[in-house]
């Protein structure tokens, strides 16, 4: 940056430079996740040079252009110490990478996958490169897996212990909207990553991989790893679609990879597509392999191996705790590590903790995951989908006898109020795990309750409604409150889910006999967006219909006005209100037509679940 | 047009009912000065026909001269601009609209609407400053914060407008509120009055009234002069000439209503209860306020039940409709009332039948 002044040419010059260093910065950000705030600056002197350069400079025309680079460019070296500084604090100045990358298998025997597993993929992979060429179908496998189990990792290791190369199907990188409205300014079309896909899909079915680039002996194994985001009904189907001809017609071994979410968020309505996907290409021809989570043992088999390359010194316990943690996510688990040896003396601790506290020990092992996990400062949170939650609550199970530690704190309780311990987590974590909102929550447990209180238990529905009640009440204590408070608001909205989850496992004591129930959506919601269409109908037929002469209360009109209209009307007495009576009942069935369709799209209505 | 809109008395006094209500209107607007006005009284009492009477004595034919307005306004709540969309009735010198449609945003209207038009106050003839009405209907179902600014509102813009507020029941308008106000309590017609008021109708339709038959309407109607007048126009509509044993047929969804009721006598199990709860669905679908759904419930439930048990149901009834009016959404404490009435009449069941 030097020669940048008085002329154009070596504003460009330096510009390009900049570039270079961007790229760096580029390259070298997926490797860091420190932040470089937290890390002091070791070179003080060179950036004040710099910001003081960058005042000084003579340009009143490309000032903001420079100090645009000036500022990236500052940006570049802090982040560059703070990798530094990430990278000492590891104790280890060789790595460059991250260990997830660093220790990537590049065998078999490397791969944390069960070994059976990467057998029967072998075998698979056996099968297609040598036989291709010649078999049309069958050539695609499809491999299927949460995150971070190896799926990747054991095409990459497969493929090299056969010698085939790769080609994967890069995503093009994501058009940012400055950009989009450059380009289509100077005239260049958007394609949307779909139709990329799209020709992408179409040019590998019809000329297969002739490119020069290929020799005409080496084997070529197609990734794709990557699909193009869809969303909604019809770019799912396009997608579909495609990948429905890829798998009949391609000619070169093709795996597709796909990460399924189901633990995550089932609300979602994607997560049918990707089932349906996943079905229809089966038919196709795809040969489906599924991963599992990667188990315990060889997770902390991997993590310890890594730590004897590393030097770090943890014990058996911490990297056992790390491998739990991690919900059999490899990639996680390794990442945790390199966090974690970063700071080794957090964990001591918290093992001490751990140790000092037997009590907890002799329980389940669940419950000592339970107390441990929150205090983690790594390790994936559980995330459970609305419906399981919910599912949770309603089936209500519970311990066949008392427990002895609950028998001491019950003293005087009366033989009415007394309950069997709950047979899972205290409900408001399991709230918490959910991720959902008070309001749907009651709304879901009014809808679906009375489906699992015994039939002969009348009193046990009415007390499970009056914490529904209660809880209601809680929540529109809430709304419309003019001072918005929302620390105040927070705390009362979970103490109304609260309410509701607690009065329904505290209500319903005699429960149904168990069967396999669907949880339905609350009817309540379509109930009110009907309502409200009504409403609004009838105000404006009011407004045509009266000519002005009086201005009825809503209530008055539905409770007598209408029904006296309609009887009038019905006895063919034709009364000039009945030309705007358009006909109410097809209208609403009309607006219920339209309702359903709009939630469908918010909610799966038919969401189901199992007797858990 | 309806015989409600078409008898409606349109002066003072030709008034039917509450004569000496009306000539005590007649008199103060006469003196020229008029306080605020609560009217209060049960639903079909006559307080909108006085209420428009009085407009009429106060302006002259010229207040009849309305127009209905579907206005959105644009109100400024702090950081956000909310769009408030109201129904109003203007004339020239008054406006009427129901500032509780505005569900929980009533505060804006009460604080900005009613500001905005008590600001630019007309002129009568001698290019006096004259006062500018504002009618507001159902003041009892405005919120509390509401009814604050109301108040502020009343103090602030008294001299340049008057507000006449109407609504049921003035236990639920603040104290602040009704003591600015001069209270007009309007109480439901007596069977006589309603009877003369059919008569009255009768007459000048040209029908023939079979003895006793007003009568029976008016004991339908639950002391509600406008339902009296409905049901009246209905039965002429379904049979005439009248027959005295003719059937005078309760709204469609006081049927429903009961049928509800006649379902939970029936059978008291959770499974009962959902299908009342689909039932209660279809009700509150139609519009018809949770509140009266309740009352109505309330109702044809006590006729059918053992007087044991009256107190306590009407005691839990009290109680669900207080909650439903803290709580925001009626059908949660709707079905909980059944449930509870449920549950006390099976205990009832089990412990006199065995």
């Amino acid at each position: 940056m030097k020669g940048r002044g008085k002329r154009n040419a070596t504003i460009v010059i330096s510009s390009s430079e900049d570039d270079d260093d961007d790229k760096d910065f580029s390259l070298k950000s997926d490797l860091s996740y420190s932040k470089p705030a937290s890390v002091p600056p070791t070179n003080p002197n060179k950036r004040a040079k710099k910001a003081s350069l960058s005042k000084s400079g003579p340009r009143p025309r490309k000032g903001p252009l420079t100090n645009d680079f000036d500022e990236i460019r500052r940006f570049c070296e802090e982040f560059d110490d703070g990798i530094r500084g990430f990278k000492v604090s590891t104790g280890n100045g060789m790595s460059r990478e991250l260990w997830a990358d660093k220790y990537k298998p590049c065998s078999l025997e490397e791969l944390a996958v069960h070994k059976k597993k990467v057998e029967e993929v072998k075998v698979l992979f056996e099968e297609r490169l040598t036989a291709s060429k010649e078999t049309l179908c069958k050539n695609v496998l499809l491999f299927v897996g949460p995150a971070g189990v190896g799926k990747s990792a054991t095409v990459y290791a497969i493929a090299s212990h056969f010698g085939a190369r790769i080609s994967e199907w890069n995503t093009p990188t994501p058009t940012i909207w400055q950009e989009h409205l450059y380009n289509s300014s100077s005239g260049l079309r958007y394609t949307s990553k779909l139709e990329e896909f799209e020709s992408f899909v179409e040019r590998i079915r019809k000329y297969g991989f002739i490119s020069s680039t290929v020799g005409p002996r080496s084997r070529v194994v197609l990734l794709i790893d990557d699909l193009p985001v869809v969303n909604g009904k019809v770019s799912y189907g396009r997608l579909h679609r495609c990948l429905h001809l890829l798998v009949q017609s391609v000619c070169v071994p093709t795996v597709i990879l796909m990460t399924d979410y189901v633990k995550a968020d089932s609300t979602d309505n994607s997560m049918r597509y990707w089932e349906d996907l996943h079905v229809s290409l089966q038919e196709a021809g795809a040969c489906k392999v599924s991963f599992n989570p990667i188990t315990v043992n060889s997770l902390k088999k991997t993590l310890s191996r890594i730590c004897k390359e590393e030097e770090c010194e943890l014990s058996a316990e911490q990297i056992e705790l790390l491998a739990k943690a991690s919900g059999g996510d490899i990639r996680h688990a390794i990442t945790s590590l390199q966090y974690f040896c970063l700071k080794p003396h957090q964990l001591p601790s918290l093992c001490l903790s751990d140790g000092s506290t037997p009590s907890l020990r002799e329980r389940t092992d669940g419950l000592t995951d339970l107390y441990i996990e929150p205090s983690l400062s790594f390790g994936r949170d559980d995330t459970l989908s609305l419906f399981h939650a919910l599912g949770k609550f309603l089936h209500n199970k519970r311990e066949s006898e008392p427990s002895m530690v609950l028998d001491r704190d019950t003293t005087n309780l009366k033989e009415k109020f007394v309950r069997l311990p709950l047979k899972m987590d205290s409900p408001e974590s399991i709230l918490r795990q959910a991720h959902s909102q008070s309001r749907p929550i009651a709304d879901f447990l009014h809808e679906n309750v009375l489906d699992f209180v015994n039939d002969e238990a009348i009193d046990d529905a009415w007390v499970v409604a009056s914490y529904l009640c209660d809880s209601d009440v809680l929540l529109a204590s809430v709304n419309g409150r003019m001072a918005r408070n929302f620390e105040a608001e927070n705390v009362v909205r979970s103490a109304a889910a609260s309410v509701a989850v607690r009065g329904v496992l505290f209500g319903n004591s005699h429960l149904a006999p168990t069967r396999w129930h669907a949880i339905r959506r609350p009817k309540l919601w379509q109930v009110e967006q009907s309502l409200w269409h009504y409403k609004c109908q009838m105000v404006s037929q009011q407004r045509d219909a009266n000519n002005g002469l009086n201005l009825y209360d809503l209530s008055v009109v539905a409770t007598e006005i209408k029904p006296t209209l309609e009887r009038i009307g019905n006895r063919g007495a034709s009364e000039d209100f009945e030309a705007h009576e358009a006909s109410p009942e097809h209208m609403a069935d009309d607006l219920d037509g339209l309702i359903l369709d709009d939630d469908k799209s918010e909610m799966t209505s038919e969401d189901e679940i199992e007797d858990w | 047009m309806l015989w409600v809109d078409k008898y409606r008395p349109k002066t003072l006094d030709k008034v039917l009912v509450h004569k000496e209500v009306a000539e005590n209107l007649k008199k103060l607007v006469t003196e020229q000065d008029c306080p605020h006005l609560l009217f209060y009284g049960p639903s079909g009492s006559g307080k909108k026909t006085l209420i428009m009477a009085l407009l009429r004595q106060m302006f002259g034919p010229s207040s009849d001269k309305v127009k209905v307005e579907n206005k959105t306004w644009k109100v400024e709540a702090g950081t956000r601009t909310l769009d408030i969309e109201l129904t109003t009735l203007l004339s020239t010198h008054h406006v009427e609209m129901n500032p509780a449609d505005a569900g929980f945003q009533d505060r804006y209207v009460v604080q900005e609407i009613i500001k905005e038009m008590a600001k630019n106050r007309p002129l009568d003839a001698k290019g006096k400053k004259g006062f500018k009405v504002l009618v507001l209907n159902e003041v009892d179902r405005l919120s509390r914060e509401a009814q604050h600014s109301l108040r502020r509102t009343m103090e602030k813009y008294s001299s340049s407008c008057r507000l006449i507020l109407c609504c049921n029941s003035s236990s639920k308008v603040s104290e602040a509120v009704r003591s600015r106000c001069l209270n007009v309590r309007i109480s439901a017609p007596t069977e006589d009055e309603m009877v003369r008021v059919l008569e009255f109708i009768g007459k000048k339709e040209g029908l023939q009234l079979p003895p006793g038959f007003a009568a029976r309407i008016a004991e339908k109607s639950n002391r509600s002069l406008r339902r009296a007048i409905l049901l009246f126009e209905t039965c002429r509509v379904q049979q005439y000439p009248f027959t005295n044993n003719q059937a005078i047929p309760p709204m469609d969804w006081e049927e429903y209503v009961s049928e509800i009721a006649s379902d939970i006598m029936k059978e008291q199990s959770p499974k009962r209860l959902f299908q009342v709860r689909g039932k209660l669905y279809e009700l509150l679908t139609n519009c018809i306020p949770p509140e009266i759904i309740l009352k109505r419930l309330l109702y044809e439930l006590l006729k059918k039940l053992d007087s044991e048990l009256k107190h306590e149901v009407s005691y839990w009834a009290a109680y669900y409709e207080h909650r439903m009016r803290l709580g925001q959404k009626a059908i949660f404490h709707l079905e909980a009332f059944v449930a509870k009435f449920m549950s006390i009449y099976k205990g009832f069941l089990i412990s006199t039948f065995g």
